[in-house]
């Protein structure tokens, strides 16, 4: 990696991706027969349904990078991340909702839940290591899913049947603003894949990969670990926290399964998929993730989790490294390859 | 002396404050109140025990940390209602079963006969692909045709909620009897085999040659034999040993059910560990990720054949009797009445769950004890806990060992299953409740304690049940009229904190051992 590249050559892959993703609205419009204003007015009929899908893929990306910065690059295995999500969630839709306050606020309250919730994790941090502190963040978060669950908050958080009605402001909308929800989730899903890049890179961003390869070692070279833990799990929690925001956005009802241990696994399995420690993993992760499962769903109809729990195994079975991490293995390989083709097409050795 | 108790003053003092806020706790309830709690606290105590005895085997021996466990739990009760509602169902599946695993423990004759086919790795490879791919969609294919009566999902009057009620009312109808309509029964049965042999061979093809000692044993070629012996002499009984189970007494199908499960079980641990675990003993975290994807599969499996409304177990008649002198007051009215309740101490408890499954958790414990203290097995078993390596370096067959007891763990946690269930009833989300307490428990206790799993179980019991009653009487909060009443749904958040608090104060638990 050469350090005195530009921005634009650094984030090259991603901010074709955004471009791509902007301009995939209209194509598909183009495809159904619909002028460039009619999307822009939300009025197309199937480009409206995909950027549905689109942003529920933006967000679980969101969730996953904010998971892989904590499993894969610092190496804290949480199974309480789903938390982080559910009470950011669960805040905007009783702040909405109930509190009644300006959107700003509301903002505000997710932001400082979040980091209130990384510092109480981080109270066990220095304690408990390894196996010990899965656990402890497994009771946590469970601890969170059966207040959720249980009927004494019915009134705020509507107990299994999940929060309902929650009165989103207009210019978020997203059944009447779905493009501007659409671009909004999809700029919120750069600025962080950006962000990250730039963190992991950092000497803070070193100090965590250097945590997850070998902690005694770091602690040896004079790191305060638990710092950088701190660090990391405090930008974890702030952005899970921006996901689960959009989520409750998004999603009519806030359902109370976000909270459970289930919505950390599928954190996990988007990261495994798009392989772990590697960023764009959770992207490409949620995307692979997301389809695959829309289409067994379609096709398949109820035994669809059984397949998807299938591939899960096999994954971890043969493709430990996920497809990114598959991929960078495969480059020289891949790269070799290539040239060999040219050379028989060209004739040329 | 003084050192022992010095190194672990911290441990004492802990449970010393638990001790006397549960003393402080029964202090608050009337008599018979506290008798119940506290049974009910050991019923809940043992079947936690189990699931989390057989967690804290596998994790201290293999290092796996098995999230299946709460699923194991599960189908243990699954598999157990089958065999005691459904007899009929258990006796079709057993032919197919029994001939498949006949076909695939045969692999000293496959490996024998691999060792003669020489051909390139390549060639190999994909002979030995094609033939498991083959074998395995024939086998799919005749299995799909093979008859077996059974529940229909779809229709409330066949479901499994109206056996379970029939069951209970005593009403054994023997439901009309499966027969082959779409293939010959000489077909389904051989072919079964066959097929399976064949996915067999080619698993053996794909193992390198590592076998050129392999003399022909006549003892390896005993267990297939009994199993495909067997598996024929059920399809041909097949109606007369329905007919059988269907007039025995419920007590004896009830120990049929509970074996039948705890089989099940053994079979599955045995099943995971040389399958998937095994590829990944190098990669510890992804052995965690891997069984919390079987865990989920597991779940997703028994919702679509046994249905996801809850039903329950029906308790066998040794436990149900109401007449005459019920409840008892003495031992010889109940064991004359058989009956379901009995008084205790001025407290009406129930005999099955409150009685039976404490009993039943004492005995594993006891047994589960000696096994690990006087056997030499038990004795590989702790020395492999304390150092893996050294015993490996010792000559002992490690691997062996290690199948062994995740076997054993799963089929503890398959028992714990179908102890509970006649109690607790069947939900597809049994198992995760069960694991999240078993988890809390092992890491109150110590992780790889065993010893330490029995007493974080019994914790988690009683303070769940404390928290349960102080639920229906409502707790005084100091300085104030009001009455704070928990209600049932966090229960589970009481066990949690101590959890943490625990883990704040011991990292390593009650019992584990110090690094």
């Amino acid at each position: 990696m050469t350090t005195n590249s530009n921005f634009l050559t650094r984030n090259r892959g991603i901010l074709i991706f955004l471009a791509v993703m902007l301009i995939a609205p209209f194509l598909v419009g183009l495809m159904e027969g619909s002028s460039p204003a009619t999307i822009l007015n939300n009025a197309g009929s199937f480009s409206r349904f995909l950027e549905g899908l689109a942003i529920e893929i933006f967000i679980w990306a969101i969730f996953a990078l904010s998971f892989d910065l904590l499993f894969g690059i610092t190496g804290l295995l949480s199974f309480g991340h789903a938390m982080f999500f559910a009470v950011a969630a669960y805040l905007t839709g009783i702040a909405l909702k109930t509190l009644q306050l300006p959107f700003w606020q509301v903002v505000l309250l997710v932001l400082l839940a979040a980091v209130l919730q990384a510092l109480l994790f981080s109270l066990v941090l220095p304690r408990v290591k390894g196996i010990t502190f899965t656990l402890v963040s497994l009771g946590f978060a469970s601890v969170f899913h059966i207040i959720v669950m249980s009927s004494d908050m019915i009134n705020l958080t509507g107990a299994d049947v999940g929060l309902q009605g929650v009165p989103v402001p207009a210019f978020l909308n997203p059944t009447n603003e779905r493009f501007r929800f659409y671009v909004i989730a999809l700029v919120l899903l750069v600025a962080t894949y950006i962000f990250y890049r730039r963190f992991v890179a950092s000497p803070t961003g070193r100090v965590c990969v250097a945590i997850r390869e070998n902690e005694g070692r770091a602690k040896m070279l004079g790191y305060n670990t638990t710092t950088f833990k701190i660090i990391a799990m405090i930008i974890s929690s702030i952005t899970a926290s921006i996901a689960g925001m959009l989520h409750a956005l998004y999603q009519p009802i806030i359902s109370p399964s976000v909270a459970d241990l289930g919505f950390t696994v599928t954190a996990l399995l988007i990261v495994l998929i798009g392989g772990v420690g590697s960023l764009n993993g959770a992207i490409v992760g949620a995307f692979a993730l997301r389809l695959v499962d829309f289409v067994l769903r379609r096709f398949v109809g109820g035994s669809a989790s059984i397949i998807t729990g299938a591939i899960y195994v096999v994954f971890v079975l043969f493709v430990p490294y996920g497809i990114i991490g598959t991929l960078r293995l495969r480059k020289l390989n891949t790269k070799a390859g290539w040239k060999e083709v040219l050379a028989r097409i060209t004739g040329k050795p | 002396m003084k050192t022992t108790i010095q190194k672990n003053s911290k441990s004492i003092i802990v449970l010393i404050v638990i001790a006397a806020f549960l003393f402080v706790a029964a202090r608050g309830m009337s008599g018979k109140d506290v008798v119940i709690t506290i049974l009910r606290g050991f019923s809940v105590g043992s079947v936690t025990f189990l699931v989390a005895a057989g967690f804290s085997l596998i994790f201290g021996l293999l290092d796996v940390l098995n999230l299946a466990q709460g699923t194991s739990y599960m189908i243990g009760a699954y598999v157990g209602w089958t065999v005691y509602v459904r007899p009929d169902t258990f006796v079709d599946v057993l032919t197919p079963l029994l001939l498949i695993l006949a076909g695939f423990s045969l692999s000293a004759l496959w490996k024998r006969l691999a060792s003669f086919v020489h051909l390139e790795t390549k060639p190999k490879k994909i002979v030995a692909w094609l033939l498991i791919v083959v074998g395995l969609v024939l086998l799919g294919l005749l299995l799909a045709r093979y008859p077996i009566s059974s529940w229909d999902l779809n229709n409330y009057a066949e479901s499994p909620i109206s056996y379970s009620y029939m069951a209970d009312q005593g009403l054994r109808i023997i439901p009309p009897e499966a027969t082959f309509t779409e293939i010959s029964p000489e077909l389904a049965i051989l072919g079964i085999f066959a097929t399976s042999s064949l996915a067999a061979f080619g698993i053996a093809l794909l193992n390198r040659e590592d076998n050129q000692q392999n003399n022909a044993d006549w003892r390896k070629y005993v267990a297939p034999a009994i199993l495909f012996i067997f598996g024929i002499l059920v399809a041909l009984f097949n109606t007369q040993i329905t007919n059988w189970m269907f007039t025995l007494s419920t007590n004896w199908l009830f120990l049929i059910a509970v074996a039948a499960s705890i089989l099940s079980g053994i079979g599955l641990g045995a099943l995971m560990e040389t399958t998937l675990i095994r590829p990944l003993y190098s990669r510890p975290i992804y052995q965690l990720m891997l069984t919390l994807g079987l865990g989920t599969i597991g779940v997703q499996i028994v919702q679509a054949v046994w249905g996801r409304p809850e039903f329950v177990w029906p308790k066998p008649e040794l436990f149900t009797g109401t007449g005459g002198a019920c409840p008892a007051t003495n031992l010889t009215d109940l064991i004359e009445n058989q009956c379901s309740t009995i008084m205790l101490l001025g407290g009406r408890v129930r005999v099955y769950d409150e009685i039976f499954i404490p009993i039943v958790g004492i005995i594993v414990l006891i047994l589960v004890w000696t096994l690990l203290k006087r056997s030499r097995i038990g004795m590989i078993i702790r020395a492999g806990v304390q150092d893996r390596q050294m015993v490996e370096a010792l000559g002992i067959n490690v691997r062996r060992v290690f199948t062994l007891v995740f076997a054993l763990g799963v089929g503890l946690a398959a028992f714990g299953g179908a102890l509970a269930a006649p109690s607790a009833g069947l939900t597809s989300t049994m198992g995760e409740k069960l694991l999240l307490s078993a988890l809390i428990a092992l890491a109150i206790g110590g992780l790889t304690s065993f010893p330490g799993a029995a007493l974080g179980s019994l914790l988690v019991g009683l303070i769940q049940q404390f928290m349960i009653k102080y639920g229906q009487i409502g707790i005084p909060l100091p300085f104030t009229d009001t009455v704070f009443k928990p209600s049932p749904a966090l229960v589970p958040a009481s066990t949690v904190l101590l959890m943490v608090i625990i883990l704040l104060i011991l990292p390593n638990g009650l019992l584990g051992k110090k690094e």
